[in-house]
């Protein structure tokens, strides 16, 4: 069996929103999952606050994720799916995928 | 619309006099026109014997009302509110009930309750924006004091100005004619640069859940009851012990600052979900604990005016940096936890937040409510009846 | 055109409006009976009544939830009190007191002025609510069309748009509207002329939109630019207009109003319009080679103003011969002023304002009658008038496109309801309002606005208590 870290998504209509989670390959996307890790809202949020120099001029999406247990997970062999492999690795976890 | 046989007579005779600031009994031939409307056989039905539905009644008394005595609501004089109170304070008790402080303030004639209070004048939002973000800043605290302005409101008026800046400079379209009418309409607050007056009271001590009750404690009559125990009492902690007591008797100042100045270091009573703070003092929960020192030092030292200034100035400065280095602590922790990464191939920022998944956090069952994410097997009540299904909260 | 299913005359309730059926049904409303009635009629009596003012478009349940038996208040501290005594003479004497030798009646006013009205509290969440904060902040007329402005998504919060009327705004939330709509809610409304030249803007207006169609159909190529190029020409004519067509166009402007808008207008504001063109007609008297008369209005105005400064340096110099003029006899106009008694006084707290000083002026060169003809200079006050009259022209300009009458004015009767509470902090000319806090009772006040007295609102308090 394949352990595997993919997103598993919540949220409603229009309004997506992902557990990142450790979960069999062969399991269904709202199954329950091994492990949660962490939460990903690919909803960009842009900074209106318009007394703030400081602000990013970039939409800004966010990530939470558990480093210790991701990393566990990865040591023990799960593969993370394509669109977690590209979260991972601009969080600094793994090497950008090879495009071939 | 008036109904419509007056309002041609009107037309006909009356309307180059009758503009409406000086539309009053004066005029013969407005008065006598509503006894012609009330006559119950009007020109309008003049061989029906039926009454006059109720609502006809009204809607005539109405417009006679309109066109006498509420003329005067009609259009606003500058520089004095002009409410239905003052009306009904005239008939009441004449020229000087008209000029009383309730006609002049009261909206509602029924609810002496509710006055209408003054608003900060165009001058006194600039003078507040200047001070604060001006060449030598101070901080809104110290600008709250001077003013007699409330802090949150001195935050929001620098919020509005700049606003308005940014829209003066983006040719935004603003609504001046009304804004010069509001204000004319609506008592306002003007700068005083000499004798200042107070805009409204800015040590308003919000009354807590805790003290609504009345607790029946007995004491001796020895013992020196202060504020501090009574707050313990209502929040149900042990007494001070001797030692503690004596020393906040003694530096009552320093017990405050301790209690303003590290809020999370609180004694705590209760367990559990019961645990709450020990309700602290008046004086340390007002929004300027800091004006009731300078009050202790003034009591102390009554023969040195100059020092207590000084004293003040210092303790003003001494606050807002420590202030600052609270706020400047938090801003480190935020980013030393968050790690920014903006890629060159994306639009976008990704930031990422560390957390711990962990028994603590999630539950023992996966259900706990601390830990980020959705959880699995808890029903989802967002199409429930009874649940708030619009948005609770706009981030800035 | 009035909502008749709110403001009835029959069966009268108070409404969140500034219509003048809901200020004749304040002026005709009592306080209920409560004797020879149930402690339930009075309750039902008094929530009936409160409701009707109160959230009337809020559902009775949805209100039920809102409902909150937590009544907020606070109490104002001043800090010489607390610093001189820290509380311990109030457990003296057995609990009743150290020193305190008031007697019984002293006793009970002072109760009287620290009593907090609890019961005028009842409402407070609803004023959390957008559509009615809106209407508080004197943005709309009415909280219905607060309401409307809500959902047709002319009010943002925190710089977003907010959709949603029952949306409750939390501490410190800014809320802004379109300052168009505010003009076209609180503005006097169109008269028969204004609307029929209204009319006729927007045939011309689409008339010229099918005749650039056309071209552009015929010349497929440069559609885009070809649409955009009458707008530029037109913009780039007015300013290189005779600015003597442009000060002779304003007069008849003012003449139009004059004319046609004769009952509308306050008396005050046609003596202004009076002093303008009385004004205007001296500029044009005036050489071509006038230095006023530049490009456009901008300039022009810039223009006067230094006239204007340099004329005041000038007279510091000079002694002052105004005054002689000042106590000219006096005209119709201000005979017009002088009939009714109570204006009087009114006018005179006027000229006490320091604001007013410009209206002055404006009044008296109405009234002044032309005593130097052969003169090309202007007086200061004519200076004065016209520079106001230019800054009125400038922010309040004549435009009948816009759904308001114009030159905007206040609509009728919305001084009697003008108030703004003390959780928001208002900017009016951004339409702009902060919510600082959630309303409090404090002794003697309560910051939730009601028309209501005690009777009533503690008769609803009571009654939506009972299921808690």
């Amino acid at each position: 069996m394949v352990l595997r870290i993919r997103l598993a998504r919540f949220g409603n209509k229009h309004q997506p929103f992902y557990n990142i989670v450790v979960a069999q390959a062969r399991s269904a996307r709202g199954n329950k999952p091994l492990e949660v890790i962490g939460t990903y809202d690919p909803v960009p949020k842009t900074n209106n606050n318009v007394h703030d120099e400081s602000a990013s001029a970039r939409p800004v999406k966010d990530v939470t994720l558990d480093q210790s247990r991701t990393k566990y997970w990865l040591g023990v062999g799960a593969q993370p799916s394509d669109s977690v492999w590209k979260l991972l690795s601009l969080g600094g976890l793994m090497k950008p995928k090879q495009k071939n | 619309m008036p109904p419509r046989i007056h309002n041609q007579r009107v037309t006909n005779t009356l309307l180059p006099y009758l503009s409406s600031t000086s539309t009053t009994a004066s005029s013969p031939s407005i008065s006598r026109l509503p006894s012609t409307s009330t006559a119950p056989n009007g020109s309008s039905r003049p061989f029906s014997t039926t009454p006059a539905p109720q609502s006809r009644k009204w809607r005539t008394d109405m417009f006679q009302w309109l066109a006498k005595e509420g003329s005067e609501l009609k259009s606003h004089v500058p520089g004095r509110t002009n409410y239905l109170t003052r009306l009904k304070e005239r008939r009441a008790r004449g020229e000087e009930g008209a000029n009383s402080k309730a006609a002049l303030t009261h909206p509602f004639p029924l609810n002496p309750y509710f006055s209408a209070e003054n608003i900060l004048s165009e001058e006194l939002r600039n003078e507040i924006h200047a001070r604060v973000t001006g060449r030598n800043k101070k901080s809104v605290r110290a600008v709250s004091v001077e003013l007699g302005v409330d802090m949150r409101r001195v935050a929001a008026v620098v919020r509005l100005v700049e606003l308005e800046k940014r829209m003066k400079s983006q040719n935004k379209q603003l609504a001046l004619p009304y804004a010069r009418a509001v204000h004319e309409m609506v008592p306002t607050t003007p700068l005083h640069k000499e004798n200042r007056r107070a805009h409204e009271s800015i040590n308003d001590l919000p009354v807590h859940k805790l003290t609504n009750a009345q607790i029946f404690h007995p004491i001796p009559e020895s013992r020196h009851f202060t504020r501090a125990d009574a707050g313990r009492v209502f929040s149900a902690a042990p007494a001070q012990d001797l030692a503690t007591a004596a020393a906040t008797a003694a530096d009552p100042t320093a017990a405050v600052d301790r209690a303003t100045q590290q809020p999370g270091r609180i004694e705590r009573v209760g367990k559990g979900e019961f645990e709450t703070q020990v309700l602290q003092p008046a004086e340390a929960r007002i929004p300027h604990p800091h004006l009731v020192a300078l009050e202790r030092y003034r009591l102390a030292h009554s023969e040195e005016p100059r020092e207590s200034n000084k004293y003040y100035r210092t303790r003003l400065l001494e606050q807002e940096r420590l202030e600052g280095e609270q706020r400047a602590q938090a801003a480190a922790r935020e980013e030393q936890s968050t790690n920014k990464v903006a890629p060159a191939a994306s639009r976008f920022e990704f930031r990422f937040r560390d957390v711990e998944f962990s028994e603590e956090t999630v539950g023992h069952d996966g259900r706990g409510s601390i830990a980020p994410g959705r959880r699995y097997g808890v029903p989802s009540e967002d199409r429930k009846k009874g649940q708030v299904k619009i948005p609770t909260s706009v981030v800035v | 055109m009035r909502n008749r299913a709110t403001t009835t005359l029959t069966n009268p309730k108070i409404r969140q409006s500034w219509s003048k059926y809901n200020l004749f049904n304040l002026t005709r409303m009592r306080t209920p009976q409560t004797s020879f009635r149930t402690h339930f009629q009075q309750k039902f009596k008094a929530k009936s009544i409160a409701r009707a003012y109160h959230g009337e478009q809020v559902r009775e349940s949805q209100w039920q939830r809102m409902f909150s038996s937590r009544i907020r208040s606070v109490i104002p501290m001043d800090p010489y009190n607390l610093a001189k005594d820290d509380g311990a003479g109030a457990a003296a004497g057995r609990g009743s007191g150290l020193g305190n030798k008031i007697s019984r009646a002293e006793l009970s006013v002072q109760q009287a002025k620290q009593y907090i009205p609890f019961s005028q509290m009842t409402f407070a969440p609803l004023e959390r609510r957008l559509d009615v904060a809106v209407f508080r902040a004197l943005f709309a007329s009415s909280t219905r069309q607060a309401r409307q402005f809500v959902i047709h998504g002319a009010v943002t919060v925190n710089g977003q748009k907010m959709r949603y009327p029952g949306y409750l705004l939390n501490p410190g939330d800014l809320f802004q509207v379109d300052p168009e709509r505010v003009m076209f809610a609180t503005g006097a409304p169109k008269n028969k002329s204004e609307r029929r030249e209204g009319r006729a803007l927007r045939k011309k207006k689409s008339e010229g939109e099918e005749a650039t169609e056309a071209e552009a159909k015929e010349e497929d190529s440069a559609a885009a630019e070809e649409s955009k190029e009458p707008a530029e020409a037109e913009a780039k004519d007015q300013p290189k207009e005779d600015p003597r067509k442009v000060l002779k166009g304003l007069m008849a402007q003012a003449k139009g109003i004059m004319s046609t808008g004769q009952d509308v207008l306050p008396a005050k504001r046609k003596q202004e319009l009076r002093g303008f063109q009385k004004a205007v007609r001296r500029v044009l008297s005036r050489s071509a080679s006038s230095t006023v008369l530049t490009d456009n209005l901008e300039s022009q105005f810039a223009e006067l103003t230094q006239l204007l400064k340099a004329k005041r340096a000038e007279k510091k110099k000079g002694d002052r011969k105004e005054g002689k003029e000042a106590r000219s006899p006096k005209s119709e106009a201000s005979d017009a002023q002088k009939q009714p008694g109570a204006p009087q006084g009114a006018a005179a707290a006027d000229e006490a304002q320091p604001g007013e000083a410009l209206t002055e002026a404006f009044r008296q060169a109405a009234e002044n009658p032309e005593q130097e003809p052969d003169t090309s200079e202007l007086s200061d006050e004519e200076f004065d008038v016209l520079k106001r009259a230019m800054v009125q022209m400038r922010d309040n300009p004549i435009d009948h496109s816009k759904p308001y009458g114009t030159p905007w004015q206040p609509r009728d009767f919305m001084s009697a309801f003008a108030f703004v509470p003390r959780y928001l902090e208002v900017n009016h000319s951004i339409c702009a309002a902060v919510y600082l806090r959630h309303p409090v009772a404090r002794p003697g006040a309560s910051e939730v606005p009601s028309p209501f007295g005690e009777v009533v609102g503690t008769g609803a308090f009571a009654w939506y208590l009972r299921r808690r």
